[in-house]
Parts: structure tokens; C-alpha cells; sequence
């Protein structure tokens, strides 16, 4: 009992372990960017570049105020559902699609006009069919990330191995276990990129939704500071949104999909880890 | 008599492959089919395992279960061996603790050892994938086991092995085989009789039983064998060079 528990807390120290050392080569490249950025900052001088220290700062002093969490709340509220409701229809939408030949050479086509769409395109159309409210900047989520879950799904689907399919019917699987066990596991590597892309355009959209209807959160904030010339201010709203979509990448997509996916370090030359 | 196929047919794309085909299968018996590359013999395989319909005739199956061991393992790569060798049991709805019991037992059947029950198929050799496939397929029981070339990637001393394997399964769990190949020593090791098939229309070229008892048969005794059918004109197509893939 005392020993198991042990073995699991040491799976879960040698995990945590490996996820902060990979984390190491992301900071190194992030302390590069730093670097230029108080270059550009010594350049140009603090009314164009605040300097990264001065921004730090700012967002310090931001995270801490009072206010934050309701505007941090509203904001985060407004990309997760967006998220969630853009991963949903455009997951279950092109998966159904991959399993249809005719459908997948209809929608295909349209899915790459929709995917030409740049998002601020949708945020205007989004204010003017549903107003300056909570529902355009979901919307414009929505809006942007169906077509790209379901683009993901479609291809995970259509490119499922068949051959894998036609050993499960020997066995008699039904197709809802064929589903569950030969096509899930590869459609989810087609979805986590998918996903990815979509929870980090998510944060950007609804900002950018909600600088432009002047509704509340993140972007709301931007917007006032813009206003005010507070540049620092600026800055530091926008490292927050970075924040936010780094946390729901780092610390919600990646540990799942490392979770689920531990078969594919099988064929890395270092193996799984156990 | 435990599967036919009566007048059995196929086409792809208008071209017919071969027509006509006449097989039963009868209880404990091994079959093997033999032909050149591009014959029909996969073909004829999917049929029987209804992967396929027939166009023209009809299939006759007498049994409870059947089970396939393809050309490639096609493992789960997101599946662990264990879970692998279970994956017909699972399909079935055996619970966990219990598939991975008899999975466990037929893994140890094949030669598997328990420290690869945990590795995923990119952890195994190609050998090792093929004792895993032939595993899942005597997990789930079958009264009839079809082989598609089974063997034909390993290399010639694991080809044996994994012959020997077959043989000694089909004893002792008395299931009835078709087995596919284009190796006549292959056909004439392991099974009781043989059909050859023509490489032009796939058409069955010979049809015979094959002395003494499988498995008992000495290596000299199938060397003969092949030596002298293979001077016959009806196996010259199989030994043709420009027939081979
Ligand atoms: N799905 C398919 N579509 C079209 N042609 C096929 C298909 N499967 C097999 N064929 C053709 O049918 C013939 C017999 O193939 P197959 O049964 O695989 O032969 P074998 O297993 O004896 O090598 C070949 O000419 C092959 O090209
Ligand atoms: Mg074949």
C-alpha cells in the first residue's frame, strides 16, 4: 500500500520532472525575446517600447488589483465557451464528414474559403448580426475555430488506417468500438493540433472582439489604456493575454495530451517512460 | 464441414479476378492456397472472412468464430501487447481482468515473454509483432483461422519458428485453416492439402492432398516434395521470376 502509494508519487515527481525540464528550452528562447525587446526598447525609447522591467511591473500591479479577476473572468468566460462550442460542432461536424466521401469533397472546398476569412472579418460581421454584446465576441470565436476542429477532424478521420478497420470487423467490434478503438486514438492527434491552434486564437479573438465593441474584460482594458496613452498599461495587457493563452495551452492541452498520447514516445528513440 | 464457398466469383472494377471458385473446409483440415502474386488469393481470403461480399456465388460457414492473421501484424500502435492479443475478447465484451488473463496465457504460447506485455508494438520486432498477431487471433477461440501470407516478412529462421507455431496451435486447439502463401515448402509444411492457383486468371490450377501427417512430416520428406512438384508444369508459374512482386 505505502509502496505503491510511493510508486505513484514518484511517477508523478519523475512527470513533473520532465514537463519543467522541457519547459527549460521554451524559457531560453522566451529570455531571447526579452532581450530584443529591451533592445527595441533602448532604441525607440519608452512611448513606443516600454521597457520589458516596466511592463513586468505593470502587470504585477495589474494582476494583483482588486478588479482583475471580474475582468480577467469575463474575458476568460467568453474565449473558453468559444472554445468549447468551437471544438465541439467542428470536431463532431468533421469527423462525421471524414467518414462520407461525397460530403468531405463538398465541404472541403467551402471549409477552405471559411478558413480564408481573417477572424477581424468576423468580428465586424459578428457586431453587426448580433450587437455589442457577450454573444458577438463568443460568436467571433466560434466563428473562427469551427472550421479549423473541423478541417482537423475531417483529415483524422478520412486519413483513419484502414486496414487497422477491417482487422477490428474480423473480430466482430462493433462500429462504435471500431470508432472508439482504431479511429479515436488517431483522430486525436489531428484534434490536439487543431485544438491548440484554436484555444490560442480563442484569447486573441475575443480581445480583440472586445476592444473593438467596447465590451468589458481584457480588451476593454485595452482599449482604455489606449485611450490614456498609458503604454506600459497597453503592454502589459497584452503579456497577460499572452499569459492566459500560454496557461491554456501549457497547462490544460499539453499535460491531457501527453496523457493520452504516451504510446507515441514508443517509437522516439528514448522510449516511453514507465 | 466447417466453411465453403460455392461458386465463388469476384471482380475489381469490372475485371474479373477469378470465377468459379470451389472450396470446402473441413473440420480440423488446413488448407493452403497457393498462386503467384496478384492471383486473388487475398481476395479469396476477405471473402471467406466476409470482410468482402462475393459478386457471384455464395459463402457457407459452419462455425462459431473465425479469426485472421494478415500479411502485416496490424497492432494498435496505441495498444500494449497484452491489450493487443486481447483486442477480440475485448470486442466481444470479455472484462478486463479476464481477457488479460487468457491474452496473457496465449502471449506465452506464442513465445512472448511477460516483460513485453507492457511495450507498445514500436517497442517490438517485427518478429515479435507477427507472435502478437498470431496470439490475438488464438485468443478469441476460433474454430477456423485464415492466414494471409502470414509469414512472408520474417526472416527464414523465425519463419519456422513461427510455422512450428501454427502446426502445434492447429493440434491442440483443433481449428480448421485456410492458409495463404506462394511458398510451396511453406504449403507443404504445414498443411494437408493444397490448391494452386493460376497467376493469369486465377482459375485453380491443381488440387491435392499432401502425404503423411502435418507436423510429422521430416524435412527430407518436404524437400522431395517440393522438389519434384516444382518440376511439375502446373507449379512452373510460381517459380516464374517475372512473376514474382
Ligand atoms: N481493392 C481493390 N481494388 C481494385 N483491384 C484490386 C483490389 N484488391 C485487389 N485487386 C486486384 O485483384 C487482383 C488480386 O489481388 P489479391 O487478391 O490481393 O492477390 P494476391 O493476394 O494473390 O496477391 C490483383 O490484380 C489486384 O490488383
Ligand atoms: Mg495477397
Amino acid at each position: 500500500m505505502a509502496a505503491g502509494g510511493l510508486n505513484l508519487l514518484g511517477r508523478a515527481g519523475a512527470w513533473l520532472g520532465r514537463y519543467i525540464w522541457s519547459g527549460w528550452a521554451g524559457l531560453a528562447g522566451l529570455f531571447c525575446l526579452v532581450a530584443a525587446w529591451q533592445l527595441g526598447h533602448e532604441l525607440y525609447g519608452s512611448f513606443i517600447l516600454p521597457a520589458p522591467g516596466e511592463t513586468f511591473a505593470k502587470v504585477q500591479q495589474i494582476l494583483l488589483s482588486p478588479g482583475f479577476p471580474a475582468i480577467a473572468g469575463v474575458t476568460a468566460e467568453r474565449a473558453l465557451t468559444g472554445f468549447a462550442l468551437a471544438a465541439g460542432i467542428g470536431t463532431i461536424a468533421g469527423a462525421a464528414a471524414g467518414y462520407s466521401f461525397a460530403t468531405m469533397r463538398i465541404l472541403k472546398p467551402i471549409v477552405t474559403v471559411i478558413l480564408g476569412v481573417p477572424p477581424i472579418a468576423w468580428i465586424v460581421l459578428a457586431l453587426i448580426w448580433f450587437g455589442s454584446g457577450n454573444g458577438s465576441a463568443v460568436m467571433t470565436v466560434v466563428l473562427a475555430g469551427v472550421p479549423i476542429s473541423f478541417a482537423g477532424a475531417l483529415e483524422g478521420v478520412a486519413t483513419r488506417d484502414r486496414s487497422l478497420d477491417a482487422m477490428a470487423r474480423t473480430f466482430g467490434a462493433s462500429a462504435v468500438t471500431r470508432f472508439r478503438t482504431v479511429t479515436l486514438p488517431h483522430l486525436l492527434s489531428y484534434m490536439f493540433a487543431a485544438w491548440t491552434t484554436t484555444i490560442g486564437s480563442a484569447w486573441k479573438v475575443t480581445v480583440m472582439a472586445e476592444l473593438l465593441s467596447n465590451t468589458g474584460g481584457v480588451g476593454g482594458e485595452l482599449a482604455t489604456a489606449r485611450a490614456l496613452f498609458d503604454i506600459p498599461a497597453v503592454t502589459a495587457w497584452i503579456v497577460v493575454t499572452v499569459i492566459f493563452a500560454l496557461i491554456s495551452d501549457f497547462g490544460i492541452l499539453h499535460p491531457i495530451r501527453e496523457a493520452v498520447e504516451r504510446w507515441r514516445s514508443a517509437s522516439l528513440p528514448w522510449g516511453v517512460k514507465r | 464441414m466447417k466453411l465453403a464457398l460455392h461458386g465463388v466469383g469476384h471482380s475489381f472494377l469490372g475485371r474479373s479476378v477469378f470465377e468459379g471458385f470451389q472450396l470446402t473446409l473441413g473440420e480440423g483440415e488446413v488448407v493452403a492456397l497457393l498462386g503467384p502474386s496478384g492471383c486473388g488469393k487475398t481476395t479469396i481470403l476477405q471473402i471467406a472472412a466476409g470482410l468482402i461480399e462475393p459478386l457471384r456465388g455464395r459463402v457457407e460457414r459452419a462455425y462459431r468464430r473465425h479469426a485472421v492473421v494478415f500479411q502485416e501484424p496490424r497492432l494498435l500502435p496505441w495498444q500494449t501487447t497484452l491489450a493487443n492479443i486481447g483486442y477480440g475478447l475485448a470486442a466481444s465484451g470479455m472484462s478486463r481482468s479476464l481477457r488479460d488473463a487468457q491474452a496473457a496465457a496465449r502471449a506465452r504460447d506464442v513465445g512472448l515473454l511477460p516483460e513485453d506485455f507492457d511495450k507498445y508494438p514500436a517497442e517490438l520486432s517485427g518478429g515479435m509483432r507477427q507472435r502478437a498477431a498470431v496470439a490475438r487471433a488464438l485468443a478469441v477461440d476460433p474454430d477456423v483461422v485464415l492466414f494471409d501470407e502470414p509469414f512472408t516478412a520474417v526472416d527464414v529462421g523465425l519463419k519456422r519458428a513461427l510455422q512450428d507455431l501454427v502446426i502445434a496451435a492447429a493440434e491442440t486447439r483443433s481449428f480448421s485453416a485456410i492458409f495463404v502463401t506462394h511458398d510451396l515448402s511453406e504449403a507443404v509444411r504445414v498443411a494437408d492439402r493444397l490448391i494452386l492457383l493460376s497467376g493469369e486468371d486465377g482459375r485453380v490450377l491443381d488440387s491435392r492432398q499432401v502425404a503423411g501427417q502435418r507436423g510429422r512430416r521430416s524435412d527430407r520428406e518436404i524437400f522431395d516434395m517440393v522438389d519434384s512438384w516444382s518440376r511439375e508444369p502446373e507449379f512452373a508459374e510460381l517459380f516464374d521470376p517475372r512473376r514474382q512482386s
